[in-house]
This record gives structure tokens, sequence and C-alpha cells, in this order.
């Protein structure tokens, strides 16, 4: 059986753990052991160790590719954020040898060593790389029946893309996302805005109202140009801003519509037929109008 | 801002050491910027509306206007999404400007209140993102209370800790790393 270490970091255990019960489900149906990484931390996120120094970043981050190192196992991560930070580090290690010599020295005092060995990939990527449209069509046991999805990859899942394992052909024009989607049912058509921020992450925490006016400015250009079923988010992060940040916009009556928003993994969930109440527990904009939609209705 | 609408910068604010500064934490090419402004045209920060936004802040680095930089919170707006890095023609690596910039700040105390708390989250739980209610939210997916990070595993979260004391966060965390 495949095996891969599921890589959690904060916002889905802890704020979307509908996120992670569905993680879980479609590793289990496509056969592929979902290894827990005992005693992982946060990747760390871009506010933190980053912004101390380089050493700082890659000590925290190491701790992760350490863990996986050990277990002889490659990492798969829900979380944006954590794709990028965990596959900066490593990249910013892999390109300044003293960078590693200075990280061993400090792990040697808790009797571990960073090799490099293990691969960090996002669920866009693992699902369109190493398992493959042709198996996701197969295990397909809910078909989307044409559900229009205006896909979000986020910003992490692209760049900087020299420091990533695998890149879409040109990263400012996704297609990946999009064709797992079309392989489940669905249809999931390009528009403008396509790449544009969601306004998620330390945007959101330092210049709320700025974040949340410039993800209604993406939100209506989708609207607009798609008027899509639904939104299908690659990133935790950027799910949380669809979802969540969308809720708060309609409660402070700046949005007169409304699209739900699931993040890829569980879209892949329903599709493979997970718990529906598990696998939408904490989604705050309702998703009445899109399940009809698969069940058959318009 | 003048009412001409320019703003003059006066060059005896300029800073040679901490331009120096800045490239010993990670502004490696920073002179080598033209202010060409692609970086901006594809920037959240630019396009959400903040006046300082990243080819500002690269300029006022080239001119080392420590002050401005400093004193300014825009830095920690940066969304770190590297489209600055993926269209540079010059291959400056604008984010690591940024970065620099906020390794400055963070020495100076010059950094918004939340980036202490995602710290010191990180230093006592593992997690920067730690929020309240997260067993019953577990619960609820029929998932263990605990998920199986850090936050289950005291030994190994004492070592990570002793990672981070070897680290530059015991100069600068303005809390006990005990």
């Amino acid at each position: 059986m495949k095996q891969v270490g599921l890589f959690l970091g904060c916002n889905i255990p802890f704020n979307r753990p509908d996120v992670e019960y569905s993680a879980r489900y479609i590793l289990s149906e496509l056969e592929t052991n979902a290894v827990d990484l005992e005693g992982a931390s946060c990747c760390p996120a871009f506010g933190t160790m980053p912004s101390i120094d380089i050493e700082a970043w890659a000590a925290a981050s190491a701790w992760n590719l350490v863990l996986a190192d050990e277990k002889g196992i490659d990492l798969v991560t829900g979380c944006g954020s954590c794709y990028g930070s965990l596959n900066e580090a490593k990249h910013h290690m892999g390109q300044h040898p003293e960078l590693i010599e200075k990280i061993n020295q400090i792990y040697a005092k808790v009797g571990k060593e960073y090799k490099g060995t293990a691969k960090v990939s996002n669920f866009i990527n693992f699902i369109y790389e190493d398992v493959g449209l042709e198996k996701i069509k197969q295990k397909v046991k809910v078909n989307l029946n044409g559900l229009k999805c205006a896909v979000q990859t986020g910003c992490h899942n692209l760049w900087p893309s020299e420091a990533y394992p695998t890149s879409e052909d040109n990263t400012f024009q996704p297609k990946r996302l999009r064709e797992i989607c079309e392989a489940m049912g669905g249809s999931a058509p390009n528009y403008s805005a396509i790449t544009d921020c969601c306004g998620m992450g330390a945007l959101r925490s330092n210049a709320s109202d700025k974040s949340l006016a410039l993800f209604k400015k993406k939100l209506d250009m989708i609207k607009e140009e798609l008027d899509p079923d639904i939104c299908v988010i690659g990133c935790s992060s950027c799910l949380m801003q669809f979802d969540a940040g969308q809720a708060l916009l309609i409660e402070q009556k700046k949005l007169n519509y409304q699209i739900p928003s699931l993040h890829i993994i569980q879209l892949i969930a329903l599709a493979l037929g997970a718990d529906i109440d598990k696998l939408t527990a904490f989604t705050k904009v309702p998703l009445d109008g899109a399940i009809n939609k698969i069940k058959g209705g318009n | 801002m003048e009412e001409s609408g320019v703003n003059v910068i006066n060059l005896n604010q300029c800073d040679e050491e901490f331009i120096k500064y800045l490239e010993k934490f990670g502004a490696h090419s920073l002179k080598e910027c033209i202010q060409c402004g692609k970086c901006a045209s594809t920037c959240p920060m630019a396009l959400a509306g903040l006046d300082f936004y990243i080819k500002r802040i690269i300029h006022a680095a080239t001119l080392g206007l420590k002050e401005i930089l400093l004193e300014d919170s825009s830095v920690w707006g940066c969304q770190s999404c590297n489209r600055c890095v993926e269209v540079c023609p010059m291959d400056i690596k604008p984010y690591e400007i940024i970065q620099a910039v906020r390794r400055a700040a963070v020495r100076d105390e010059s950094c918004p209140a939340n980036t202490y708390e995602g710290l010191r989250n990180l230093y006592k739980n593992g997690h920067a993102v730690f929020p309240k209610g997260f067993e019953e939210r577990r619960k609820k997916v029929g998932l263990p209370e605990k998920p199986p990070t850090l936050t289950s595993h005291e030994e190994l979260k004492k070592k990570f800790q002793e990672i981070l004391k070897q680290t530059s966060l015991a100069d600068v965390a303005p809390f006990k790393l005990d």
C-alpha cells in the first residue's frame, strides 16, 4: 500500500477539522496509508520564525522535515502556507550547505539530523501527479453532474515556483485544480481573476477591512464572469476567507449574494462518498444549492 | 505628503549602515533594483490599497531610510505570496527584502503585537495558530480531541523548544523561553 505523511499544520486540525476528516477519508479511499507525523509543529507561519532570520526559519521547518526523513516518507498538506514555508526553507537549505551545517549543529543537541530527503507536496499536486486523474475518475461514487466550479489555487501553492518540487506549466494560468474538478464530473472554466489573491493571511491580520475589500473584488469578478455553483479552494487559508470571510461580508451587509466554498479535499471527499455532515461540519456559507445540483437539480 | 502631492525625501536621513544591515538579513540584491514597478503590479498589498507597498518599501530600503521603514507597519501586511519574486526582471527577490525589513523591525521592537502572539503560541504550543475550542470541533467530526502534533507529545515539545532556544528567537522574544 502506498503511504504519505499527512502534514496538518494549524488551521486544518484546530479551525477546520472537517478538512482533516476529508483528507483522511480520501487517502483511505485512494488506497494510500495516511501516516501521522507524530510531534509535528507549525510549518512555521511566515510572520513568525521566517520574520526573525533564515536560520531561525530553517531550524523550525527542519523539525517537520526531520520527522519525515526519520520515517522515510514524503509529506502532503492542505495548507498553502505550510506548503510554501516548508518548501522555501528546504530550498534555502538546499542552496546553502553552510546553513544545513548550522541546522545540524543545533539538531545534534537533541539527537537528530536533517537530511532533506522528504518531498513536500500539496493536495493539488499529489492528486494530479501521484494519484492521477484516471484513478479519481474510477473512484468517483457521486458524480458532480456539471457542478460549475470557480477554482482558487492559492498563491503559496504557485509561487515561488523555483522552490517547489513541481509546478504548473504556467503559474499565472493554473490548470491542475480545474482538471481535478472536471475529472469528477464538474465544469471549471477559466476566469480573469483566477490567480488574484484572496486577501487572507498577514493582510487580513493587519488590515482587515482592506483584506476583505480585496476579497470582495475577486468574488464580484467570479460572480459576474462565471456565476458558479461553488468555489473550490486549494489552500486552507483561502478557504477560511472564501467561507468565513464571505459570511462576515454578508453579516456586514457588504455582499448581497453567496457562493458556497469547499476545499478541494472536501469536494473530492464528497465525490468519493464521504459523510456529508462531517465533511462540511464547519462550512458557514450554506451548500444546499450545490448539493441540489449534484443530485440532479438545476 | 506635500501639497503638490509629491513626497520629498530628505537624503540626509539616508543610513548606509542600515542598508548593510538589511543585506545581512537577506536583502542581498537590494542595490540591483531598477524601480520598474513590476512587483507593484502584482502585489496584493498594493492592490488592497496600502500606501506603502512593495515598490515603495524597496525604494526606501535602497535609500536606507531606516526611520520610515521601521515606523511603518506595512511590511507586516505582506502576504508572503512571492508574486513579486516570480515577476521581478532583475531577480532581486523583493519578498526577501520585505523579510529583511521585518527582521530589522523585530530587533528594534517595531513589530505589531500579533507577531509576538504568533511567536508565543509557536513556542508554548508548537503552533502559531492555536485557537480555543478545537477539542469540541474535532470531536464533532469523529477525530481525537488532540491532533497527533506537538499538542499530543510533551516530550517532543521540549525538544522542539530546545531547538528554538538555539535560534535568534532567544534574543528577540519578549517572553521567557522556559
